[in-house]
């Protein structure tokens, strides 16, 4: 059961960020509250004080397009970027990832900006983020902070905010020429969390050339989202055909720390991995041709 | 043109409008005047000795009118199996022990359910933790801790079955092979939990509203536990939000709402969480199974043995009958010459576990339709004509056990041979497997110990001619109120816009046993049929008088026209009838009365129903992942009274028992179930359903109502089979534990791999 | 400390002063006695609780009541006009897409929020559509037969 506590509920940002300045550790930031209801339901989560910055609509917006990359406000609902005619040039790979998110009811209330926040390791858009080299800016009182979001996560369920911030906005930059971006998860319910997800982005030197860069981001097999560093060294410089795909498989499978729990064995989650990077690879390769 | 005018239509459900206005009052959404909310105290511990127990504090919370423990109870152990004492061991309000994390101990009236709750963490529970056991394999040995007083070794339940001699045709067999499989658990998951609100009025009579699949059982229940007189239970039934076999024992929130309620002579509501739901109700009974199969080289089957050994949990509940009818099914649907089934319940301190649809069948047929399968694969026959071979007939004799008059398996067989022909050639890792079955129409054994008829039914007719229907059998959502609506509506000659039925209720409707076992369409079937023929002898009497045709005339009922059945143009309005009647009888309405109890039909079933299922699956050899792509059924169930309905139990059960083979399971560690809540339990949900297509057989049971037997649970048993020998004609592989997940398929790829090297 | 919320319901509007942890589903149910909407699970899991919140299906058991202040919510009750039912309740009950009914007000909403934002969905997003709802009963594919009938025009044409 819920607990009481105090509600408060900002319009503005600037409200918003002298309440949480006044408050920190005292409250808790609700969004969507598509994760933090779930918690304090069960009684996990139980603060004096609730910020409630749905009503922000400063922060929920969709900027830009492929050529000068996407400013994407924190507040904007899955469902929002989806359905973003934004999206079908160059950031496809985001809706896609999205339609993939929970349900329809739960995209259509639930935040980016508090699914990364929530910090879920299984969660689907840090990866798809990450991949493609976003950044994101947080705000308090005293000001603003940039980072990439691959700084972003800290641990299980924990990020970087400080107690006095809001994550206020995702930076998607726009994508190099011959870049191509891919997602994709493994569950055995279509709607469930990833039991392994997989984001790869490659960008190739010209339109059949070798691989100029990737990056390869494993969600689910650690505490945060995890660049799987060597697999992206077994692609750089190279002629990506399925064989050396395989080898960035097998190395990724192998620098991944992924858990054993009642979804899945760490053995079984490594073999995920070597699989998936595989084929999101490929798909990724087809992409940066065609790009 | 069908001969009947309502049975066989596609029709509306009588209870449909209101379920799609959302104007429809479960039990869940009833509010009382002074009603209270009530919560419950469960063990944390597996096993234990409850020392002493405080509720001092818990009282003192403002708002909280009153807490019961065991002591407040007049501490008498009930059990389902009623016919066996020793059987009913089960308190419900814990007074000296717990035995499974989940037990109750106490219970809280409160005046919301806040409050209840909160009341909970005040009170003190002292324990001493015993030694507990997890796994009927451990605890049938002498060195386990014993769960229940007097009961050696906690075995709790036997059974044997046994004709021929086993030990002697396997010795006369070309191939015999033995396997081991285990069977997992499963959770009902029905949308509404189990929920009750329990009125104790001063006039020391009870009225219950509970979730239920039979009110008379509750009734009789809570009065053997409470020393009350039967008659002064009234339990009502409302919409009831799905059951699958878990509503039908008294539970925690129906028992503790009566306890909290007779205290206080208010009435007290108790909801079960998702997460007592999941850890607190009775589950599908998880099973090893060993088997021994013996055939001659044709693919005669000459042997079966079995050996079963159930996890039972911490109480018998229905248990014993899962025991039963798995081992009797084990042997369906063939003719086996010899057989021999050797059944052990085994207690353990884990959630007592029950019936859940198909009751012990799914395990039998998941078991003995892959060994099948690998029977014949070993000896090079086709796995339609292996069952084709050895498929029951009509009019065939179990030994000593059962009578099956009509049997449509070969029909079934050949329709889905069809099927699998149409379908071609398949892409690699790509196969339909098949298999085949055969399950009751309601039970014969009276382990309840009833001394009613199984089923009755009543019937009204009043001035106008409305047809009132009153019966004890539960619409848990199965459509029971339509198909027996439309069973009345046949037999009289009217419209099912003219039966009104009321159900469920004690305290107006006769008797029946209930809505599991898939009886009621045949056995209340059987008994609105008479009741609803009894109420037309009656106006057929008074109108062959008004109408004085020559004696060799028969007359009828159709679509409100009494008729000559040779001049069906003869004849004269059924609603002027009806008002003549009862002007004729001195004003006194119409009654028709009917029952059914099956006797001398053996001792298991009146009627059994029979079928085969083709799965289509595709498997991702890198992962194990695989899809299911199409279920395909032959069901014959004998005449389709509700073909509407059929379709929906077909549906609904290729979720239920798809999910059984593909992904639902209850983890356990140290007794704790680890994924009591819908996210972390896995279960299909639209966009992982598969098409679905049924192949209708037409078959007829003498035993039924217009011909009809059952199609409810005979539908969940082949689809884990089915699946598994899908999966092995894809890849090669075979999983002999369910659930079989992509992980499983994916070492059994692996190991198969590495054994080729 | 209680907080005002103003809510337009099937229509209607309400003023109730309510406890800021209140869910929405809580004042639908027991603040304003509509108790088509349903609860079945604690994890945002099961969609029983389904409504239409300014024109967006959402679980309304994952919404504090106030995030809904000033919107408009559609729920099982608001699809009749009186006693004419919105083709999609008639296509359910022709359909047998629904046998417990306890998921089904939930299901009718995601289905209305799903053609009313695309009235020609294709089967595929159909099954999207209502995969946010469990049902236990019916297997779904006879809630997609029902649905698909309302795209066909089966049933008219209705708002």
């Amino acid at each position: 059961m819920i607990r009481d506590f105090v509600y408060l509920s900002p319009k503005m940002l600037k409200e918003a960020l002298t309440l949480l300045s006044e408050h920190q550790d005292e409250c808790k930031v609700i969004a969507g509250g598509q994760s933090l209801l779930v918690l304090m339901r069960q009684g996990l989560v139980s603060p004096e004080y609730l910020i409630d910055i749905k009503g922000v609509s400063e922060l929920a917006y969709i900027k830009g397009d492929a050529k000068r990359g996407l400013r994407i406000g924190a507040l904007t609902t899955h469902r929002t970027i989806e359905k973003s005619p934004a999206m079908k040039k160059g950031f496809s790979v985001l809706a896609e990832m999205e339609r993939r998110v929970a349900s329809i009811q739960t995209r259509n209330w639930g935040t980016i900006g508090g699914n990364i926040c929530h910090g879920e390791p299984a969660g689907d858009p840090a990866p798809v983020l990450i991949a493609l080299n976003a950044t994101l800016s947080t705000a308090s009182l005293e000001g603003k902070r940039d980072m990439a979001v691959q700084d972003f996560s800290v641990d299980y369920f924990e990020t970087a905010l400080k107690p006095d911030e809001l994550l206020t906005e995702i930076q998607v930059p726009a994508v190099p020429p011959h870049t191509g971006t891919a997602y994709a998860k493994f569950n055995v319910i279509e709607s469930d969390i990833a039991t392994v997800g997989v984001a790869v982005s490659i960008t190739l030197e010209s339109g059949d050339g070798l691989c100029k860069d990737a990056r390869i981001v494993l969600g689910a097999c650690a505490p945060i989202p995890m660049r799987a560093k060597q697999a992206e060294e077994a692609l750089r410089g190279k002629e990506i055909t399925d064989k050396v795909l395989r080898k960035a498989g097998q190395v990724a499978s192998e620098e991944a720390e992924p858990i054993a729990d009642m979804v899945a064995s760490e053995e079984y989650r490594r073999e995920l991995v070597k699989v998936l990077v595989a084929r999101v690879g490929k798909e990724a390769l087809a992409r940066a041709r065609q790009a | 043109m069908s001969k009947y005018s309502v049975i066989g239509q596609r029709v509306r459900r009588v209870d449909g409008l209101e379920k799609v206005t959302g104007s429809a009052k479960y039990t869940f959404d009833m509010v009382l005047p002074n009603m209270l909310y009530g919560k419950i105290l469960r063990s944390p511990y597996p096993h234990a000795k409850i020392l002493n127990i405080d509720t001092s504090k818990a009282e003192k919370l403002v708002g909280v009118k009153a807490v019961v423990t065991g002591k407040d109870t007049p501490g008498r152990k009930q059990g389902i199996w009623r016919r066996f004492p020793e059987l009913c061991d089960e308190e419900i309000l814990c007074r000296e022990k717990v035995r499974y994390i989940g037990d109750p101990v106490a219970a809280v009236a409160a005046i919301d359910e806040d409050t209840a709750e909160e009341a909970l963490d005040l009170i003190e529970v002292e324990y001493e933790l015993l030694p507990a056991v997890f796994d009927p394999l451990e605890a049938i040995k002498e060195e386990a801790p014993q769960i229940h007083d007097g009961v050696e070794l906690n075995i709790n339940v036997t059974r044997h079955i046994e004709w021929g001699d086993v030990d002697e045709a396997f010795r006369k067999c070309d191939y015999v092979r033995e396997d081991k499989f285990r069977c997992s658990s499963q959770a009902h998951v029905c949308m509404e939990t189990h929920d009750a609100v329990a009125s104790f009025d001063y006039g020391g009579k009870l009225t219950v509203w509970t979730s239920t699949q039979s009110s008379y059982y509750i009734q009789r229940l809570l009065a053997d536990i409470l020393d009350l007189r039967e008659g002064d239970i009234r339990v009502i039934k409302p919409p009831t939000g799905g059951a699958f076999g878990s509503k039908f024992e008294l539970d925690s929130a129906q028992f503790c709402a009566t306890v909290l309620s007779m205290k206080l002579c208010r009435p007290v509501k108790i909801v079960l969480n998702r997460e007592e739901e999941f850890t607190a109700t009775k589950r599908r009974t998880p099973m090893y199974y060993y088997v021994k199969l013996g055939a001659k080289k044709d693919g005669t089957l000459l042997a079966k043995e079995v050996r079963v050994i159930t996890e039972g949990g911490a109480y018998t509940s229905m248990g014993a009958t899962a025991l039963y009818l798995t081992g009797f099914f084990s042997s369906f649907p063939y003719k086996y010459p010899n057989y021999r089934y050797d059944g052990y319940r085994v207690y353990t301190n884990t959630a007592p576990t029950s019936a859940m649809r198909g009751f012990g069948v799914p395990q039998a047929v998941f078991v003995g339709e892959s060994q099948l399968d690998m029977l014949a694969h070993e000896l090079g026959i086709d796995p339609i004509e292996i069952r084709r071979k050895n498929g029951m007939t009509p009019n065939h004799e179990v030994p000593g056990q059962a009578y099956i008059q009509s049997c449509g398996l070969h029909q079934c067989l050949d329709a889905i041979e069809e099927h699998i022909k149409k379908r071609g050639k398949l892409p690699p890792n790509h196969a339909i497997g098949i298999a085949a079955y055969g399950f009751m129409s309601g039970g014969i054994f009276n382990w309840f110990n009833t001394p009613y008829a199984f089923s009755a039914a009543l019937v009204r007719i009043s001035i106008d001619g409305k047809v009132d229907l009153f019966t004890g059998a539960c619409d848990i959502g199965q459509g029971s109120d339509t198909t027996l609506s439309m069973i009345c509506a046949e037999e009289l000659g009217v419209r099912l816009d003219d039966i009104r039925i009321y159900s469920g209720d004690t305290g107006i409707c006769p008797a029946d046993l209930g809505a599991w076992g898939s009886r009621e369409t045949l056995m209340n079937g059987n008994a609105v049929k008479m009741a609803a023929a009894d109420a037309k002898r009656q106006i057929l009497e008074f109108a062959a008088a008004k109408m004085g045709a020559n004696i060799v005339y028969d007359l009828d009922i159709k679509d409100r026209w009494i008729h000559l059945v040779d001049r069906p143009e003869r004849g004269l309005s059924y609603y002027d009838i009806v008002k003549e009647v009862i002007r004729g009888r001195d004003g006194e309405v119409i009654i028709g009365r009917g029952h059914y109890t099956p006797h001398r039909k053996g001792m298991i079933s009146p009627a059994y129903s029979f079928g085969v299922q083709a799965a289509e699956v595709e498997v991702d050899p890198e992962t194990g992942r695989y899809r299911l792509l199409n279920v395909t059924t032959a069901h014959e169930s004998g005449t389709v009274i509700n073909p509407v309905g059929i379709e929906g139990q077909l549906e609904g059960a290729i979720m239920m028992a798809g999910g059984y083979g593909f992904c639902e399971d209850q983890p356990m560690d140290e007794g704790k179930i680890l994924n009591p809540s819908l996210a972390d339990y896995k279960l299909i949900r639209s966009l992982d359903m598969p098409e679905s297509e049924i192949l209708g057989i037409d078959t007829y049971e003498p035993e039924g109502p217009f011909g009809a037997k059952e199609a409810g649970e005979g539908l969940t048993n082949p689809t884990a089979a089915a699946i598994g020998n899908a999966v092995y004609k894809a890849v090669g592989v075979r999983i002999n534990d369910l659930p079989i997940t992509p992980e499983k398929v994916f070492r059994a790829l692996r190991e198969k791999e590495q054994q080729g090297k | 400390m209680k907080k005002e919320l103003r809510l337009v319901v099937n229509g209607q509007p309400y003023e109730l002063y309510i406890d800021p942890k209140t869910l929405l589903v809580e004042v639908l149910r027991d603040h304003l006695g509509m108790t088509g909407t349903k609860r079945g699970c604690n994890s945002s899991s099961c969609g029983a609780c389904t409504v239409i919140l300014n024109g967006m299906a959402v679980k309304s058991c994952s919404i504090l009541a106030l995030q809904a202040h000033g919107g408009e919510v559609l729920t099982v009750e608001g699809l009749a006009s009186g006693p004419e039912l919105h083709p999609l309740q008639e296509a359910f009950l022709d359909h047998g897409a629904f046998q417990c009914g306890f998921c089904t007000p939930g299901m009718l909403m995601s289905a209305k929020a799903l053609l009313d934002e695309n009235p020609k969905p294709a089967r595929q997003q159909i099954k999207e559509g209502i995969d946010g709802n469990i049902c236990r009963c019916t297997g779904y594919n006879s809630i997609i037969r029902a649905v698909t009938a309302v795209v066909n025009g089966e049933y008219g044409v209705k708002k």
